[in-house]
């Protein structure tokens, strides 16, 4: 059964029709073409999937839609237009962080949610944010390093 | 008589009576005996009618009415078996002393019950006596289903002969000797099948007289709520007051205000029967979320508030291993609350504070909230282990909400490690659970 919903998306409304059980994952790639946001493993266990919902990281992979109106949403798009978001895309680019970069909009969303919430995060900090959040690719070391140098605008 | 007979027939009749007086002690008082009101023969009750279909069904056709009834008896989950058809059988219920399997109640002449009479179903639902005359075991919960009227039960006889026959023969049974002689179930049955129909309580509401036959005829809640005697028979002494069945914890269900339902508000209790959620309750999984999925999310609204109703009027039973509250919720940051097991804390981190977060209060979903649930004040942690072992998902008419099974992904260690996180952080005691027990757990899952 579709639904017209109402969702607040990078500030702005978006309109659509959607089965109110539909992750909101899929609202965001195939109903409104915003595809930075990756499908990883649809059962909230690798993290690829993430953006915030009033600022917290959240999987929306696993996230129905219904539970959502009313909330502000913000994905890898915008991401960059908040302070923290953008120190992080910055520390990302000065340390090249990103391999095949198919997990980094979830990592860079994990760590722009870890910093709003803890500006200045120690080592076990950004392993309660981040250990959710899997790359392939391992690129782990430089991600903490990027953390570290966004949190404190220096490189380490 | 000679002095000598006379000593010999009082040895007698002293053992008659002790093991008359025994059978009396260990089988205790029946599921409906805490009411003490007045009984009356459901032909001679006027109050409303207890039995049979909700007012919308009482027009409908036999078959209808027997499907009805076959939900609110919950008999398709323990005769299917996960991926097969349904009503073909086939769910190994594993004991410690070996395996039974679920028959085939599909109306298949050779391998289910197409070959029943009317007088051979009601032997088999009422007195536990299947078609070749041999016995049954209490897996099945025939001493509840007794309290069924013949009208129901016949009901649900024709409701599952109007399915497609089967063709599914059920596993052999593997259990040891002696539980392997089914005729021993004869004296089973003559001590704890109570055998006999409900009886109405005209010193009781029309609404409770329902819920007291849906919940204890029809959706046998006692047979995993209600702790069990010497003779692996319900202990209605402690009525609802919790036990383990089949791996998992069913919990205290009595009107106790710290341990049981008592300080639940009704509309808790109707959206946790009829959606597997209450907000700060928690959700249904396990053995009680098929409960709801089939059964009790299926029945009329005017029922859910009859077996609400019920289960108010059922004396409180303390739970004395379980914490009279539940904690509070935990602290936003990892850093503060419990911080011991750090293997524990590692797998919450990667697996679970996505969903879960690290305060126990849910970011994606109310259902998801840890704070509040029992499952995680339990000092056992059984039903964490197996929701992480297993997996859960929950239907609401807002869409399905699941979380995967871990019981592939980690190891028995990681699983207890992460258990014992979990309860030490959200609950009120951590507990100590090991390798060893969660591989313990996993073996006593029904598949």
């Amino acid at each position: 059964m579709h639904m017209a919903t109402t969702l607040t998306i990078n500030g702005e409304t978006k309109s659509f029709d959607a089965p109110p059980e539909m992750p909101l994952l899929w609202v965001l790639r195939d109903i409104l073409g915003m595809t930075g946001t990756k499908f990883g493993c649809g059962i909230a266990q690798c993290g690829a999937c993430t953006v915030h919902v009033d600022g917290k990281a959240v999987r929306s992979c696993v996230l129905p839609v219904s539970a959502v109106a009313n909330h502000a949403i913000t994905t890898i798009e915008h991401v960059g237009n908040t302070p923290s978001g953008a120190k992080v895309q910055k520390a990302w680019l000065d340390l090249e962080v990103i391999q095949c970069g198919y997990c980094q909009s979830g990592q860079i969303m994990a760590a722009a949610a870890l910093l709003a919430a803890t500006p200045n995060p120690d080592d076990s900090d950004i392993d309660a944010a981040m250990a959710g959040n899997i790359c392939r690719c391992g690129t782990y070391v430089r991600i903490r390093e990027a953390i570290k140098q966004a949190a404190t605008g220096r490189q380490s | 008589m000679s002095g000598k007979m006379r000593i010999l027939a009082s040895l007698v009749a002293i053992a008659i009576v002790a093991v008359a007086l025994g059978v009396w002690i260990i089988r205790g008082p029946g599921p409906l005996d805490f009411a003490g009101g007045t009984k009356v023969a459901l032909a001679d009750h006027r109050a409303g009618k207890p039995t049979g279909v909700p007012a919308k069904l009482e027009k409908a056709g036999i078959v209808e009415r027997g499907e009805y009834l076959a939900k609110a008896a919950d008999c398709m989950v323990c005769h299917t078996k996960p991926g097969d058809k349904e009503y073909s059988g086939g769910l190994g219920f594993k004991l410690p002393f070996g395996t039974l399997y679920s028959t085939n109640i599909t109306p298949d002449k050779e391998t289910g019950i197409g070959n029943y009479s009317d007088q051979d179903f009601l032997n088999a639902v009422q007195h536990g006596k299947r078609h070749d005359g041999a016995r049954l075991y209490p897996a099945m919960p025939y001493t509840s289903y007794t309290y069924m009227t013949d009208e129901d039960v016949l009901a649900v006889k024709a409701y599952l002969f109007s399915l497609p026959a089967v063709r599914a023969k059920a596993p052999e049974n593997t259990l040891s000797f002696p539980f392997n002689q089914r005729w021993a179930m004869i004296f089973w049955s003559a001590v704890f099948n109570p055998d006999t129909r409900f009886t109405p309580d005209s010193s009781k509401s029309p609404e409770w007289n329902r819920g007291a036959y849906l919940a204890e005829a029809l959706a046998h809640c006692g047979e995993c709520h209600t702790p069990r005697n010497l003779g692996f028979a319900l202990d209605n002494r402690k009525k609802f007051g919790g036990a383990i069945t089949a791996g998992w914890r069913a919990f205290n269900i009595s009107s106790d205000k710290a341990m049981g339902l008592g300080n639940w508000r009704d509309e808790d209790l109707i959206s946790y029967l009829s959606l597997g959620h209450a907000p700060g309750h928690g959700s249904a999984s396990g053995p009680m979320g098929e409960a709801v999925d089939r059964s009790f999310s299926q029945l009329a609204p005017e029922d859910i508030r009859a077996i609400v109703v019920y289960l108010r009027s059922v004396p409180p039973v303390l739970s004395p291993d379980l914490p009279a509250t539940t904690a509070p919720v935990a602290p936003a940051s990892h850093k503060d609350g419990v911080t011991a097991d750090a293997r524990g804390k590692k797998v919450f981190a990667s697996a679970c504070a996505s969903c879960h977060g690290w305060s126990g209060e849910s970011p994606v979903s109310p259902m998801a909230t840890l704070t509040g649930t029992w499952a995680v004040n339990d000092p056992a942690a059984t039903n964490v282990a197996q929701i992480v072992l297993s997996g859960t998902k929950r239907h609401t008419p807002d869409g399905a909400l699941s979380m995967p099974a871990f019981g592939n992904a980690y190891t028995d260690d990681e699983i207890a490690a992460v258990a014992n996180y979990v309860t030490a952080r959200f609950g009120t005691k951590g507990s100590k659970l090991t390798a060893k027990d969660v591989a313990e757990l996993r073996e006593q899952t029904a598949e």
